[in-house]
């Protein structure tokens, strides 16, 4: 279970102090497919980042299955995510020099995996994704949609105990958006791993089970499906 | 996998990796050569001037340095030999009686340095009979003498012509005779050439009227070996009645020649590695800064800053590698072509090859060809790229990943 406690942050610009995140308390069950939905600027992604362990509350704590992770250094929290947190970036951010094979199993690498369980794991998170068939391409001959579909195969490849998404469909078109769509509901159903999107396009809103709504770094509505 | 993504990052872009690894093998290429030429030449001097006239170290009885007289020469018996002989590193040793006499053939005459000399010897320790211009390579007779060939040259001197010595023998006797050119040697050094006459040490010693003396030991050391090391060992293993030189102190102007050329060679080379530094220090630059955003992912993903830090690391020995590589297969036939065939000095312009005469030196420059020039070379330009590398290493420890993915 994902928690947040009176999660606060707070960004210096210039001489003002704006609240991205306002005393936010929250909590994501196992299983969830959740969407953090708001106008830009209303701390969706700072409220990820904070629950990922990517920035640091100004205060308040992010509890995952009852450990209090935002007191962790940053040597920890690099673990932690590393064994516990899959991330989906808005740009899919694979490795440009690594093949999409490689991309997944760089992560497993991380872990410790050995070869053999780490081509056999790849092969099947591709095939998953399907993507088999582009398996020893490069990032730069992949359309966005097959790249963001390469990331949340290697957003899986660790085992994560959820998948943090900001804005995962935000630069694909809509079949493309669909077909990801398939994927991350179907793992989410079949594998029960949790989701946490931030998003504000519709299609994702339209699937999502539970919508929670930002304003202002505040929650202003949580409507669960 | 941390060595592929470092090498495929490297290919990332084609043109900086050529021109940084062209700016580095450039620099070494330069670097290479003008130290293999530099110390090629220094080792040519020491082969000419200390393994031809002093040896490397010599041993002499107290105060024959100070006052180089037959008077202050010594007798050396097996004992002494034995002494030496048993210090590790000593290679040969050779007697030598040296002494100071005019030569006149007909009209001319000419002050010359005699030196009796242990001919088998002599050839383990000088190269003796490659230097044979002319004639016999060893003394015919008692009365054959070798002269060096600016004496000959000097005298006109044919085989088998007569040239009368004259000088002061041991204490106070007078030292003279006639003697037969047997052969010309050539000691590849204008100043030793011009001076020179060897005869046999039994002959040299019936000459100045004394048997059994020596002037010098010549004791050479096997390779590798430091003679200063040798000679301090063989201070402890023999008499007091000795002193014992080093070719370092006996050649003290031509040391300190060496080691201030050696000194402006390095300075020469300090600013070429002063470049690679800023040229290699540019693109670990580029490399980083140009690559925030994927630092950023990597860490969100779990991978932790030593090995962020090693892919950096990897990518600048992989590319200071191929600097490396290019730049000692480049000079390697390069000097292995100029160590058999040396320059000559002369060719580059007319009284060059006099000038470097007056100072003693053969105008021939063979480039070295020893190891140990190119791998310190490539040891320092590795240490240089580890140095570059803390810039990123800074950077990556110091790594926000949101703010890196934002930026």
């Amino acid at each position: 279970m994902i928690e947040t406690e009176n999660l606060k942050k707070t960004y210096k610009q210039g001489s003002l102090k704006v609240k991205a995140v306002d005393n936010v308390n929250l909590e994501i069950s196992d299983g969830e497919f959740t969407a953090i939905v708001g106008p830009s600027g209303s701390g969706k992604t700072t409220l990820l980042n904070c629950i990922g362990g990517l920035d640091d509350p100004t205060s308040g704590n992010v509890i995952i299955d009852d450990e209090v992770i935002s007191s962790y250094s940053s040597g920890q929290m690099i673990k932690f995510r590393l064994n516990n947190i899959g991330f989906v970036f808005q740009s899919y951010n694979l490795i440009p020099v690594l093949t999409a094979k490689e991309n997944i199993e760089m992560v497993m690498l991380m872990q410790g995996y050995n070869k053999q369980d780490m081509d056999q794991r790849s092969s099947d998170l591709l095939s998953e994704v399907g993507m088999s068939n582009m398996s020893k391409r490069r990032p730069a001959e992949l359309s966005g949609g097959q790249q963001q579909r390469v990331a949340v195969a290697r957003a899986l490849a660790s085992k994560p105990k959820f998948i943090l998404a900001d804005e995962p469909t935000a630069n694909l078109d809509s079949k493309s958006t669909a077909k990801l769509l398939d994927i991350m509901s179907k793992l989410n159903k079949q594998e029960n791993i949790t989701f946490v999107f931030s998003t504000h396009d519709q299609r994702v809103i339209d699937r999502a089970r539970r919508v929670v709504t930002l304003e202002d770094g505040k929650i202003i509505k949580d409507i669960k499906k | 996998m941390i060595l592929k993504i470092a090498w495929r990052n490297i290919w990332r872009n084609n043109k900086r990796t050529l021109i940084s690894t062209l700016s580095i093998s450039g620099a070494l290429i330069l670097v290479i050569l003008m130290r293999s030429m530099q110390l090629g030449f220094y080792d040519s001097i020491i082969n000419t001037v200390v393994q031809s006239y002093s040896g490397y170290i010599q041993v002499h009885a107290n105060g024959y340095w100070e006052k180089q007289s037959v008077n202050n020469s010594m007798e050396v018996d097996d004992r002494l030999i034995d002494e030496i002989n048993s210090i590790t590193g000593v290679d040969n040793i050779s007697k030598r009686l040296q002494t100071f006499s005019l030569v006149s053939k007909g009209e001319k005459s000419k002050g010359t340095i005699i030196t009796g000399i242990e001919v088998e010897k002599e050839q383990l320790i000088s190269d003796w009979d490659n230097k044979i211009i002319e004639g016999s390579t060893s003394f015919d007779s008692t009365d054959g003498i070798i002269l060096s060939k600016g004496i000959a040259e000097y005298f006109d001197v044919k085989m088998g012509d007569t040239l009368v010595l004259f000088g002061q023998g041991y204490q106070g006797m007078m030292a003279a005779g006639k003697y037969v050119a047997n052969g010309i040697i050539d000691l590849k050094n204008p100043k030793l050439n011009e001076m020179t006459i060897f005869m046999d040490i039994k002959s040299a010693q019936e000459y100045i009227s004394s048997e059994n003396i020596a002037t010098h030991l010549i004791v050479n050391k096997k390779e590798y070996y430091d003679e200063k090391k040798i000679a301090e060992d063989i201070k402890k293993a023999i008499s007091n009645d000795y002193e014992v030189m080093t070719w370092k102190e006996i050649l003290p102007e031509l040391d300190q020649m060496i080691t201030a050329d050696n000194v402006g060679g390095l300075i020469m080379a300090f600013i070429l590695y002063v470049i690679v530094c800023f040229g290699m220090f540019g693109t670990v630059l580029m490399m980083t800064e140009e690559r925030m955003y994927e630092f950023g992912v990597l860490l969100s993903i779990g991978m932790n800053r030593i090995k962020l830090y090693l892919i950096i690391l990897l990518e600048t020995i992989i590319l200071s590698s191929i600097g490396v590589i290019i730049g000692v297969a480049i000079t390697r036939p390069i000097s292995n072509y100029f160590n058999k065939n040396p320059i000559n000095m002369e060719s580059f312009g007319e009284g060059l090859g006099d000038a470097m005469g007056e100072f003693g030196f053969d105008p021939v420059v063979p480039f070295s060809i020893n190891w140990d020039i190119p791998i310190s070379h490539a040891l320092f330009i590795f240490a240089i790229s580890i140095l570059i590398s803390i810039y990123p290493a800074i950077k990556i420890l110091s790594l926000n990943p949101v703010k890196a993915m934002k930026e």
